[in-house]
């Protein structure tokens, strides 16, 4: 891979991240404290703080996945940065990953915080940290291509009507699948947890930390099923976000 | 050699109704020149400036920027040039430092370089004492001249600039003008567009006129002054009743209680003012201005 990429990758995701930090430190906060309303339901309520906790985590990442590379994408086109992006020697990829990357590291934070609590409250098992990572990245790969190839393809929709789509989408993404609760109630409809990735990787992380039994080989698909989509989408967006007008 | 070459260049946009932006424009901009494109709104300047710059796919015909073809090698195109669309925004979190900091960046430049040109553009749009305001604290002729350093800042071969100084004060504008043609000094080209008549005669190697998609003139702003017929303008101002004697059979142009008379001869034109001024009127005689062809050839008629 050219080197030009990777470094063009890492300024844009710093010139969409740092002056954000530097100058609004509460957002690391938000991200975290919108997942976490749900946890706080499931807290007083008497759920499973587990599921709550997993939910919360793959919320983090698929909601700025989605949403950021909308709401992002469409800033960049109303501001007009996007136009002297295009004209400039930058790969539409460094973009695409850039403004996926910044939010992901002003969530950070937030995640972080709910793995410590998951392995402290001994939710997660520490040996399965990588599984986690694994599984949120490519959560997070997969809902960031789909947001940037709905921005790019939606060229003239307003940036109100992409916001809306990006926060419908978004929410619709991480509450309506089993992300925060067991994928067991939806019974004979349980498949459906594989389809969307947020609640794919929420289940393979629950498998992972013991609360959900599978058998080895359903493991094995629910994770093809994870790349597959992950990959498929990447594969699209690369062949049909348009970078030039037509 | 041309920086920037565009060979029977057509633009069409397939929307609610079709519509041909750009009628087979045939420009040659050479390298080390500012070439201004002047128009009226929706005239297609900003359609061309785009799709030089590889932000828009032309319908029909070639453009070339240094001989690389802007639709098959947009990647090498983008390596000389550098673009500050028209309406540009600033993000209200970035301060002008930032702008020029990482835009640098993008363009591959080693640190020292990006802080070097960083403060040098910074400098000469006079923004160095705000670099580290953020661009919500800012007025807006501050913030463009942050967008307009960025630009600066990047090195590239050829500025492409969508009316840069629009909604500039008088010495915010000049300070970039001082800044563009210092650039153009150093061997760099640039490719602006504005409505401002000024601008465009005072800081154009050459300029084309561009009307409903064609372009009806090109030439250095004095061979475009010459395509008018009449070489002078007379002011008159004042009432004055008896306009037959002042008319003189010239063209006229009449706004409230002001006349401009266009004249052919030097002598016509002093005999006007003389006449004007025993009437009591005020008058002065001046040479045609750029703004007085652009009308003229915009207007529909032959200058």
């Amino acid at each position: 891979m050219n080197l030009k990429i990777v470094k063009d990758t890492l300024v844009i995701a710093a010139l969409k991240s740092i002056p954000d930090f530097k100058r609004q430190p509460l957002l690391l906060f938000m991200v975290g404290l919108i997942s976490s309303i749900p946890l706080f339901f499931i807290l007083v309520f008497g759920g499973q703080i587990g599921y709550g906790l997993i939910g919360a985590m793959v919320s983090t990442i698929g909601f700025i996945g989605i949403n950021a590379a909308i709401q992002e994408v469409s800033a960049d086109r109303y501001v007009k940065i996007r136009e002297i992006i295009v004209a400039m020697p930058v790969s539409p990829i460094s973009y695409a990953v850039g403004i996926a990357l910044a939010p992901l590291i002003l969530s950070t934070p937030s995640l972080l915080f709910f793995i410590a609590i998951a392995i402290w409250m001994e939710v997660l098992p520490f040996s399965s940290i990588g599984w986690l990572i694994v599984s949120l990245v490519l959560c997070w790969a997969a809902l960031s291509s789909i947001g940037f190839l709905i921005s790019t393809y939606l060229q003239r929709a307003s940036i109100y009507t992409l916001n809306n789509m990006a926060n419908i989408l978004g929410l619709g993404l991480i509450f309506v699948p089993p992300v925060y609760y067991p994928e067991e109630i939806l019974g004979g409809l349980s498949w459906i947890a594989m389809i969307f990735p947020t609640s794919n990787a929420a289940g393979l992380i629950r498998v992972y930390s013991g609360s959900l039994q599978l058998p080895q080989e359903m493991v094995l698909v629910r994770w093809l099923i994870l790349v597959i989509v992950t990959v498929v989408s990447i594969i699209v967006v690369s062949f049909k976000a348009k970078w030039r007008e037509v | 050699m041309d920086a920037v070459k565009s060979i029977d260049l057509v633009k069409v946009y397939h929307r609610k109704e079709t519509v041909e932006a750009l009628k087979d424009v045939n420009l040659s901009i050479k390298k080390g020149e500012l070439f201004t494109l002047l128009g009226p709104n929706g005239a297609g300047k900003t359609t061309f400036l785009r799709i030089i710059s590889t932000q828009l796919l032309l319908t029909k015909g070639e453009a070339y920027v240094f001989e690389y073809n802007v639709t098959t090698q947009p990647n090498e195109v983008r390596k000389h040039i550098v673009v500050v669309p028209q309406d540009v925004q600033t993000y209200g979190n970035f301060t002008p430092w930032e702008y020029c900091y990482y835009f640098s960046q993008l363009r591959g430049m080693p640190k020292s370089k990006v802080e070097e040109n960083s403060e040098r553009t910074l400098k000469a749009v006079d923004l160095w004492d705000l670099r580290n305001r953020t661009c919500a604290t800012l007025s807006g002729g501050e913030k463009k001249r942050a967008i307009i350093a960025s630009a600066l800042a990047s090195d590239a071969d050829i500025l492409m600039l969508d009316e840069p100084t629009s909604g500039l004060d008088a010495v915010a504008r000049r300070k970039v003008w001082a800044v563009l043609r210092e650039l153009v000094e150093q061997g760099k080209t640039i490719l602006l567009t504005t409505h401002i008549m000024e601008e465009a005669e005072m800081i154009s190697d050459r300029l084309a006129i561009i009307n409903k998609g064609k372009v009806v003139a090109e030439g250095t702003p004095e061979e475009i002054k010459g395509l008018a017929k009449e070489k002078l303008r007379v002011v008159v101002e004042g009432n004055s009743k008896d306009t037959k004697l002042l008319q003189n059979n010239s063209r006229v142009v009449k706004f409230g209680g002001k006349q401009i008379i266009y004249l052919k001869d030097e002598n016509e034109a002093i005999e006007l003012v003389k006449t004007a001024l025993k009437k009591g009127l005020k008058a002065e005689i001046a040479p045609v201005t750029l703004e007085d062809v652009f009308v003229k050839i915009v207007g529909g008629e032959e200058a």
